[in-house]
């Protein structure tokens, strides 16, 4: 009995605050990386939140609020990341924050998210430990819809070593917690396949040679590099293949499609084929409608979306947010969470229709049947099989039983 | 063997590449005994002022002189806000400070005028790489390695050989003699600073093509230049060259050989033990400070 006369109270109490307080907006944080290698990824993110964000204003917003974004860049650097989160949690009081692009700065900041029991809603960042973090903690508060390591490097090998049969592979990956994390997916997930890299090479941010990377990768004889690094170095090594006249092909994560490395690898870059959860093609009118208004709002060049992936997975973001939010009937963290566990309705995204995408124990909207394969050609991100293209229109929703992604230890 | 052509030739591009950027900073160095710390940030504003010349149509050829130009005129700016106020008051540390807050003020100005993005600087030779004693190499490293060679003839002969370089040479002798002798030692230090950017300028619309232009490409090659300096020694200019192949070389050779997680390492290390053994670096003469 006591517990129901206190939640009556706390209703009263809710519903009087909201009374109160209708005209306030809702305050939703964006972190992400708006400068430096990674903005092209942090800027779509961005760009697909505000239009999402718009749509949803447009509409009379959530609980009858305004959404309103806090951005920040946190420059991909880690303490950058923590001061914003605790100046959104502190000063902005956010109800939540949508972004980070990098999983360094996704692990640094977050924490302080997790103590003020404030929603994470992860939507670039592929660091399979993101959301494994505060496992042991009784509630988390880290959420994703992007899709993670332990999916896409088996997606990768599978591509490389299964489809196109590839015997010998090197794997090339940047010295950050991305590429280095990233790695030892890679690794594990070929060793699921019974095959060691031939050669496993690492470079560091702003390196402007890979010869010796390469030649290491050439003399060991492999067939494909997988890669696990951003833009501009990825388009390093791809410049650097074309000036040893060493041409194999590049097989990587999602990053092969940030629109730095397309641009600055130029026809050396043609062919590198990545995991993708969107590809900048009007296959449903979800998608169509969202890639008109983009290129309508934010006019990128040759109306290309210079990251479609961070773009629409941002996009996606802030939707399953204003829907836990409208479920909940507050802006309260614990309960903006507990409604994200038990979303009721669907929320039709661009990626997907995410259909109680996630629960108790499951964060990750993003299940190992969602992503397809894209390939860079006439310097655009394209679906690598025709099969896929032709399936686009079927929107694939999450499967928690799909097959393909790595174990996560406990 | 032919792998070994291949990382020496790679490394010999990659070392002239810090060897141009080393240079200006001996080129200031030799004057005024102050290094122009933003000396990667005037690189990185010339690499960008040339692709936005080269994107309103420009040449390539006829954008050099114009960015070289601009080049210069940062350089006498650098020296007249943030190195003229410090040898004024004979602040032994003044401008160490302020050249480093004049460098991350443009590349501040840079992320706001050229955007956050490395871009693609169009390379105006071809790009398919040609063979060269069973090594590959691109026409654009070759371009890097003559143009760097000739700058720095150019310059060391203009030094040597023209009145005003003699003036420039007198001033780093001993300042103050040299302002008895009617020479305008204030002049000079602003000319030599100007120099300086200008060659940085010249070396950034150099390696564009090879690197990636951005507004934070002059950090980490600003850093491994000044790492060549110390090794090459900061008076020569024949240090500055040999230092730059030997960073170069050890950095490809011990990606390969060692680990590329280590590639770095063996480049520092020599730095250290130049430091430690033969302070004023392998070809600099050793200067005495009298007190």
């Amino acid at each position: 009995m006591m517990f129901s006369a206190r939640w009556i109270t706390a209703t009263a109490l809710a519903a009087a605050s909201f009374a109160a307080l209708a005209a306030d907006p809702i305050k939703i944080g964006v972190s992400g990386p708006f400068t430096g290698g990674s903005s092209s990824m942090g800027v779509s993110m961005r760009d697909g939140v505000r239009l999402a964000a718009q749509e949803i204003n447009k509409n009379g917003g959530v609980l009858g609020r305004q959404i309103q974004l806090v951005e920040r860049d946190d420059e991909a650097k880690n303490e950058r990341g923590v001061q914003i989160a605790q100046e959104l949690i502190n000063r902005e009081k956010v109800v939540a924050t949508v972004g980070f692009i990098n999983t360094g700065v996704a692990l640094a900041a977050q924490r302080f998210y997790q103590d003020a029991k404030i929603p994470v809603m992860n939507n670039v960042a592929t660091g399979s430990v993101i959301t494994q973090q505060f496992k042991d903690q009784p509630e988390n508060y880290v959420f994703r819809n992007a899709a993670h390591d332990s999916i896409q490097a088996p997606m990768i090998v599978e591509e490389a070593i299964t489809r196109r049969g590839f015997k010998k592979v090197a794997i090339l990956a940047d010295s950050t917690n991305y590429g280095q994390l990233g790695r030892a997916d890679l690794e594990k997930a070929l060793e699921l396949k019974g095959i060691k890299p031939v050669a496993v090479e690492k470079f560091n941010i702003k390196d402007v040679d890979m010869t010796a990377q390469l030649l290491k990768a050439k003399e060991a004889g492999a067939e494909a590099i997988l890669t696990y690094g951003i833009g501009p170095e990825l388009a390093q090594i791809a410049n650097g293949m074309t000036k040893l006249g060493w041409k194999v092909p590049m097989v990587g994560s999602w990053t092969l499609s940030m629109a730095n490395y397309i641009d600055n690898a130029g026809p050396g870059g043609e062919g590198a084929r990545m995991p993708q959860t969107f590809i900048q093609e009007p296959t449903t009118p979800k998608r169509q409608s969202f890639i008109v208004n983009y290129l309508k709002t934010f006019n990128p060049k040759n109306s290309r979306i210079d990251s479609p992936v961070s773009a629409a997975q941002g996009y996606d973001s802030i939707y399953l947010l204003a829907a836990a939010i409208k479920q909940a009937g507050s802006t309260e963290g614990p309960k903006v969470k507990a409604a994200l566990e038990d979303l009721k309705a669907p929320v039709e995204g661009v990626v997907t229709t995410y259909n109680k995408p996630f629960t108790k124990t499951d964060h990750e909207a993003i299940t190992a049947n969602i992503p397809v394969f894209g390939e860079v050609k006439g310097q655009r991100v394209v679906y690598a099989y025709e099969a896929d293209f032709k399936a686009a229109s079927e929107v694939k929703v999450k499967d928690v039983n799909a097959k393909g992604a790595l174990t996560q230890k406990k | 063997m032919q792998i070994l052509t291949q990382l020496v030739f790679s490394g010999i591009a990659l070392g002239m590449i810090y060897a141009v950027i080393a240079f200006g900073y001996q080129l200031t160095f030799s004057t005024s005994d102050t290094l122009n710390f933003g000396q990667g940030d005037a690189l990185m504003l010339g690499a960008l002022v040339g692709l936005t010349l080269v994107g309103h149509g420009v040449n390539y050829w006829l954008m050099i002189p114009l960015v070289c130009l601009f080049g210069a005129l940062q350089g006498a700016f650098v020296e007249r806000i943030g190195v003229r106020p410090a040898i004024k008051i004979k602040s032994e540390f003044g401008w160490i400070m302020s050249t480093i807050a004049l460098g991350i003020i443009f590349k501040n100005v840079a992320e706001n005028v050229w955007g956050r993005d490395d871009l693609k600087f169009p390379s105006p030779l071809p790009e398919a790489p040609i063979k060269l004693l069973g090594a590959n190499v691109l026409p654009m490293e070759i371009l890097v390695v003559v143009g760097a060679l000739l700058m720095m003839l150019a310059v060391e002969l203009f030094n040597r050989r023209s009145i005003y370089g003699r003036a420039v040479v007198a001033t780093f002798n001993d300042r103050d003699a040299a302002k008895l002798m009617g020479i305008n030692t204030g002049l000079v230090i602003t000319f030599s600073y100007a120099l300086s950017s200008l060659t940085a300028a010249f070396a950034g619309v150099l390696i564009a093509p090879l690197t990636l232009t951005g507004a934070t490409m002059g950090a980490v090659l600003g850093l491994k230049a000044f790492a060549v300096a110390i090794i090459g020694g900061l008076t020569s200019g024949m240090g500055i060259i040999v230092g730059g192949i030997i960073l170069g070389i050890a950095e490809t050779t011990t990606g390969f050989y060692l680990s590329t997680g280590y590639k770095d390492v063996p480049g520092l290390v020599l730095l250290l033990i130049v430091l430690a053994l033969k302070p004023a670096g392998l070809f600099g003469k050793t200067a005495i400070k009298k007190v």
